[in-house]
C-alpha cells in the first residue's frame, strides 16, 4: 500500500517536472545541450535584449552546476562573450573573473591566459584603465611564454598568444609607445605565422602602418596598410579592411601634406558606396577626412558642404567622437575664412563633446582654436586652459608610459627570472652530474685501492705463510740435524768405544778360557759366544744409528705426514700415505711445497666436510719429471658436472695453475672421489750426463 | 828353545791389546817367545815402526784401522800406517784387525795393503786369532770368513765393481740420497749418476729406479 503511494508520488512529480519544462538535468551532455541552446537563443537578434540576457542568465546558472573543468571555463567565457555583445560589460567582467578563478583552482594555464586576455579586453575600453588592460594582457603573455611545449601543443595556444600580443601592441600604440608597439606587433605576426592563421594579420599590419606614420616612416606606413589589404583579400572582412586601410593611407598622405594623393585614397574609399550606406560611421569619417584635406589643400569647391554632410550623418547616428572632430574642422574652416564668431561656436560645441567624452586630444585642439578665435580676454583664458591641459596631458602620458614600463619591466623580470631559474637549474644539474661523476670516480678509485690492498694483503699473507713454513721446516731440519749428529756420535761411541772394549774383554776371556782346565771351559765358552752375540747386536745398533736414516729433506714429507696424521686423527679417518723416494723435495722450491701442502689440506677438508669417507689414500708419485699427487677417498662422491666449484676447488685449481700443473676431480656418486694433481718439475737431465 | 818374535800391536783400546796378549801369551802358545810392543795412536805406532826399521824389525804388526790420527795429520788410519810399514819393514807380516766389515772397506784394504792377515774383530775368537797367528808366522795368509766371503763374491761375479762403485752402492743402501753422495764418495754428482747408470747396465736393469738397483745389488752380494 505504502509502496504504491510512493510510486504515485514519483510519477506525479515527474509529470509536474514535464509541465514546467524544468526537467531534472543530470548528465553533462544534457546540460551542455541546454547551455548551447540558451546561448543560441541569446544570439538571436530577433529577440529583445532583455530576453537574450535572460537566456544567458539561464545558461550561466546551468553552467554553474557543471563540474569544475576546462570545458566549464570555456562555456563561461562563451556566455561572457555574449554579454559583451549585449553591452553588459560588468557581467562580462564578472564572468571572466570567475573563469580566471576557476582556471587557477584547476591549474589550467591555457584557460588562465585566455581569461586574462578577456579581462584585458574589458579594461581596454576605457582609456583610464588601459594600464589594467595592459596588465591583464601581460599576465596572459607571461603564461603563454612560460607554457611547457611538452605539456601543451604549441598550435593550441600560438594563435591566442598572437591575439594577446596584438592587443598589447594596440594599447602601446594608443599610449604613444610606438617603438614598443611595433616590436610587439612583429612578435604577434610571428605567432600568427607559426599558428598558420592569417585572420589577425590585417589588424597587425594596420597597427604597424599607424605606428609607422607616427614614427614619420610614411613609405613604410603605406606599405603596411597595403599589406593589410592584401591579407584581408578573400576573407569576409575584405571590404571593411580595404576601407579602413584606404582611410589610413589617406591620413598618411595628409600627414605628408600630399593632399592630392590623400584625396585619391579617400575617393577610392568612398567608391564603396553600397558598403558605406550600411556603415554610416565610416562613410562620415571618409567624407569628413576628404573635406578636411580639401580644406587644407585650399580646394574650397565643396567646402563647407562636405563637412556638413559628414556632420549630418554623424549626428544621425550619434557618433560623438566623429562629431567632436567634425565640429572642430568646421571651426577651423570658419576661422580661416575670418568668421570667428561661427568658428567659436563650433569650437565650443567640439569642446563640450570632447569634455563629455574625455577625449583630451580633440579637447586640446578645441582649446587651441578657441584661444585664437575668442576676444583677447577669453582667448587668454582659453590659452591658459590649453596650456594647463597640455601640461596635464603630457604628465598623464609620462605617467602612463611609466606604468607601462613598469608592467613591461615586471614581465621581463619574470622572464629573466625564469631564465635565471632555468640557468640555475642547469648549473644545479651540471653540478649534480659533476658531483656524481666525481663521487663515482672517487668510489672507483677507492674500490681499486681496496682491491689493491686486498691483493697486497693476500700477497703478504702468502709470503708470511711461506716464511712460517720455511721457519717450520728449518726448525725441523735443525732438529733432524741435531738428532742425527747425536746418533752419529752414539754410533761411533758404540762402535769404536764400547764394542772395542767388549771385544777386548771377550778376547781376553777367550784366551784365558783356553788355558783354564777346570771343567767350566764349555760353560764359559757359551757366555763368550753370548758376548759375541751382544757385540753383534751393538754393532747393528751402531750401524743403524750411524746410517743416514733420516735425510734432511725428509723434513718436508715429515711435516706433510704429520699434518695428515693430525687431521685424520681429529676426524677419525684411516689413511695411507706414500711418498716416492725419487722426489727430491729439497730441490723443489718452497712455493710448490707450500702449494702441495695447502692442496692437501684443502682436499682433506673437503673430504671431511662432504665425503663421509672412512679411508684416505694419499700418494706422491714421480713419473717423467712430474709429481703426481693423488688424493683418494672412499666416500659418497659427487657428480662432477653438477657441483658448482666451491671456493675449495677453486683454490686448488688456482694453486695448481700457479705451478703450471693440471688438476682433475674424478668422482661418481657412491664411488668416492679422486683428486689428481700433476705438476711438472724441471729436470736436470743434461747436467747428469757430463763428467 | 823358543823362537823369539817381536810384535807391534796397534790399537787405541788397551782392553783389546789385553785380549790379544791373553790369547798369544797363553798356554796354547808354547813355540814362541813373544816380545810385544804397544802403540795406541798413529804417532806412537809410526815411531815404533821407524825405530824397529833401524834396529830389529818387527816380525808382525797387529794393525787396527780406526786410530787416532797422527799429530801432523799425515797418517790418519791403520791403513796409512800399514802402507808405511810395508815400505819400512818389507819383511814384516801385517795383520789387519778391524771392526769394519763393509765390502768396500775390505776391498780397499785388500787392494792397498794386501795384508798377510785380515781379521774382522766381530768374527774373531781367541782360537781363531791363535790360528791366524800361527799360520801367518809360517808364511801362510789368513783371512776371516767374512773376508773370504768377499773374495768369493768377487770371484762368482763375472765382473767386479771397483771400490767407488761399491761405495756408491753401500751409501745408497744406507739411505743416502744420490745428490748427497758426493759428500761420501769423492766424485762429482754427474759422475756418480753416470756410475749408477753403468752399474744398472751391468745388472741388466738399465731403467730401474734406485730401489731396484739396491735389491739387485743385495741379491748379487755387493751389499
Amino acid at each position: 500500500m505504502l509502496k504504491t503511494l510512493y510510486r504515485l508520488v514519483i510519477v506525479l512529480l515527474l509529470m509536474a517536472g514535464c509541465d514546467t519544462n524544468n526537467k531534472p538535468i543530470e548528465s553533462k551532455k544534457l546540460k551542455t545541450n541546454l547551455i548551447n541552446s540558451y546561448i543560441k537563443k541569446a544570439k538571436d537578434t530577433n529577440n529583445t535584449i532583455e530576453d537574450r540576457k535572460e537566456n544567458l542568465d539561464k545558461a550561466y546558472s546551468i553552467n554553474a552546476t557543471l563540474d569544475d573543468d576546462s570545458f566549464k571555463i570555456q562555456k563561461l567565457r562563451e556566455i561572457s562573450f555574449r554579454y559583451y555583445h549585449l553591452k553588459d560589460h560588468d557581467r562580462y567582467k564578472g564572468l571572466n573573473e570567475k573563469a580566471l578563478k576557476l582556471a587557477k583552482t584547476i591549474s589550467d594555464s591555457l584557460e588562465m591566459a585566455e581569461s586574462y586576455t578577456y579581462l584585458g579586453i574589458y579594461y581596454r575600453k576605457s582609456k583610464s584603465e588601459l594600464d589594467l588592460a595592459l596588465q591583464n594582457f601581460h599576465e596572459a603573455d607571461k603564461i603563454y611564454k612560460s607554457l611547457d611545449p611538452k605539456k601543451y601543443e604549441p598550435k593550441d595556444y600560438l594563435f591566442d598568444h598572437g591575439k594577446t600580443l596584438i592587443d598589447i601592441a594596440r594599447i602601446q600604440q594608443k599610449a604613444k609607445d610606438y617603438t614598443e608597439s611595433e616590436a610587439t606587433t612583429i612578435k604577434a605576426i610571428k605567432k600568427f605565422e607559426l599558428a598558420e592563421n592569417n585572420q589577425y594579420l590585417p589588424l597587425c599590419y594596420t597597427n604597424l602602418g599607424i605606428v609607422a606614420k607616427y614614427l614619420e616612416n610614411y613609405d613604410k606606413a603605406i606599405e603596411y596598410h597595403l599589406k593589410a589589404i592584401e591579407y584581408s583579400k578573400g576573407t569576409d572582412k575584405e571590404i571593411l579592411q580595404t576601407l579602413t586601410s584606404y582611410n589610413n593611407i589617406g591620413t598618411v598622405y595628409k600627414s605628408q601634406k600630399e593632399y592630392n594623393k590623400a584625396k585619391e585614397y579617400y575617393h577610392k574609399g568612398l567608391s564603396y558606396k553600397e558598403f558605406l550606406d550600411k556603415n554610416p560611421r565610416r562613410n562620415a569619417r571618409l567624407i569628413d577626412n576628404l573635406a578636411y584635406v580639401n580644406f587644407l589643400s585650399k580646394d574650397m569647391t565643396e567646402i563647407p558642404d562636405l563637412f556638413y554632410k559628414a556632420l549630418k550623418i554623424r549626428d544621425s547616428i550619434d557618433d560623438k567622437y566623429g562629431m567632436a572632430t567634425n565640429t572642430l574642422h568646421l571651426a577651423e574652416y570658419y576661422h580661416s575664412v575670418g568668421k570667428d564668431s561661427i568658428a567659436q561656436q563650433y569650437a565650443e560645441q567640439s569642446r563640450d563633446i570632447s569634455l563629455d567624452l574625455k577625449n583630451n586630444e580633440e579637447l586640446l585642439k578645441a582649446y587651441q582654436l578657441l584661444s585664437e578665435v575668442s576676444n583677447s580676454d577669453t582667448g587668454l583664458q582659453y590659452a591658459n586652459t590649453y596650456i594647463q591641459l597640455n601640461d596635464s596631458l603630457i604628465k598623464e602620458e609620462r605617467l602612463f608610459r611609466d606604468k607601462f614600463a613598469r608592467i613591461k619591466f615586471e614581465t621581463e623580470e619574470i622572464v629573466e627570472k625564469n631564465q635565471q631559474i632555468s640557468k640555475e637549474n642547469q648549473i644545479l644539474i651540471i653540478t649534480i652530474l659533476g658531483l656524481t661523476a666525481l663521487f663515482l670516480l672517487g668510489y672507483i678509485i677507492f674500490k681499486q685501492q681496496q682491491s689493491n690492498k686486498e691483493l697486497l694483503f693476500a700477497q703478504t699473507q702468502q709470503e708470511s705463510n711461506e716464511e712460517i713454513y720455511r721457519l717450520l721446516l728449518n726448525q725441523q731440519v735443525k732438529l733432524e740435524e741435531g738428532r742425527q749428529m747425536e746418533q752419529q756420535r752414539m754410533s761411533e761411541e758404540l762402535h769404536d768405544g764400547v764394542l772395542g772394549r767388549l771385544f777386548g774383554v771377550r778376547l781376553s776371556l777367550d784366551g784365558i778360557n783356553q788355558r783354564a782346565n777346570d771343567g767350566f771351559t764349555e760353560a764359559r765358552n757359551k757366555y763368550i759366544d753370548e758376548l759375541k752375540a751382544i757385540e753383534k747386536e751393538i754393532r747393528l745398533i751402531s750401524h743403524d744409528l750411524g746410517a743416514e736414516t733420516l735425510p734432511s729433506d725428509v723434513a718436508y714429507i715429515d711435516a706433510v705426514e704429520n699434518m695428515i696424521k693430525d687431521l685424520c686423527g681429529v676426524h677419525n679417518l684411516d689413511f695411507e700415505f706414500n711418498n716416492a723416494e725419487e722426489i727430491d723435495w729439497e730441490e723443489i722450491d718452497d712455493q710448490k711445497k707450500v702449494n702441495f701442502f695447502r692442496i692437501l689440506q684443502e682436499s682433506m677438508q673437503n673430504i671431511f666436510k662432504h665425503a663421509q669417507a672412512s679411508t684416505i689414500k694419499i700418494n706422491f708419485d714421480f713419473v717423467d719429471d712430474t709429481i703426481n699427487l693423488t688424493i683418494l677417498d672412499d666416500g659418497i662422491g659427487f657428480k662432477t658436472n653438477k657441483v658448482k666449484k666451491g671456493i675449495g676447488l677453486k683454490n686448488i685449481t688456482s694453486r695448481v695453475n700457479q705451478m703450471n700443473g693440471e688438476v682433475q676431480f674424478l668422482s661418481n656418486e657412491n664411488s668416492g672421489t679422486t683428486v689428481s694433481v700433476r705438476v711438472p718439475i724441471p729436470s736436470r737431465v743434461e747436467e747428469l750426463y757430463e763428467e | 828353545m823358543k823362537k823369539k818374535l817381536k810384535v807391534l800391536m796397534i790399537d787405541d783400546h788397551p782392553m783389546i791389546i789385553e785380549g790379544y796378549k791373553n790369547t798369544l801369551l797363553g798356554e796354547n802358545q808354547k813355540e814362541y817367545q813373544i816380545k810385544i810392543d804397544i802403540a795406541s795412536n798413529c804417532d806412537d805406532a809410526y815411531a815404533s815402526i821407524v825405530k824397529s826399521s833401524e834396529s830389529i824389525p818387527y816380525d808382525m804388526l797387529f794393525v787396527d784401522i780406526k786410530l787416532p790420527p797422527s799429530s801432523d795429520g799425515s797418517i790418519t788410519s791403520g791403513e796409512d800406517l800399514a802402507k808405511h810399514a810395508k815400505e819400512l819393514l818389507p819383511k814384516s807380516k801385517i795383520i789387519i784387525l778391524t771392526m769394519h766389515r763393509e765390502d768396500h772397506r775390505i776391498h780397499n784394504i785388500l787392494k792397498n795393503i794386501n795384508p798377510s792377515g785380515f781379521l774382522i774383530k766381530s768374527d774373531l775368537t781367541s782360537s781363531e786369532l791363535l790360528l791366524a797367528f800361527n799360520n801367518i808366522i809360517k808364511g801362510k795368509a789368513y783371512y776371516s770368513a767374512t773376508v773370504n766371503d768377499h773374495f768369493r763374491k768377487m770371484m762368482t761375479n763375472k765382473f767386479s765393481l771397483d771400490e767407488k762403485n761399491l761405495k756408491i752402492l753401500y751409501h745408497l743402501s744406507r739411505g743416502v740420497k744420490t745428490k748427497n753422495l758426493p759428500n761420501y764418495v769423492s766424485l762429482s754428482l754427474s759422475a756418480i749418476e753416470k756410475r749408477k747408470n753403468q752399474i744398472k747396465e751391468m745388472f741388466s736393469i738399465a731403467k730401474a729406479d734406485d730401489q731396484m738397483l739396491l735389491e739387485e745389488a743385495r741379491k748379487r752380494g755387493f751389499i
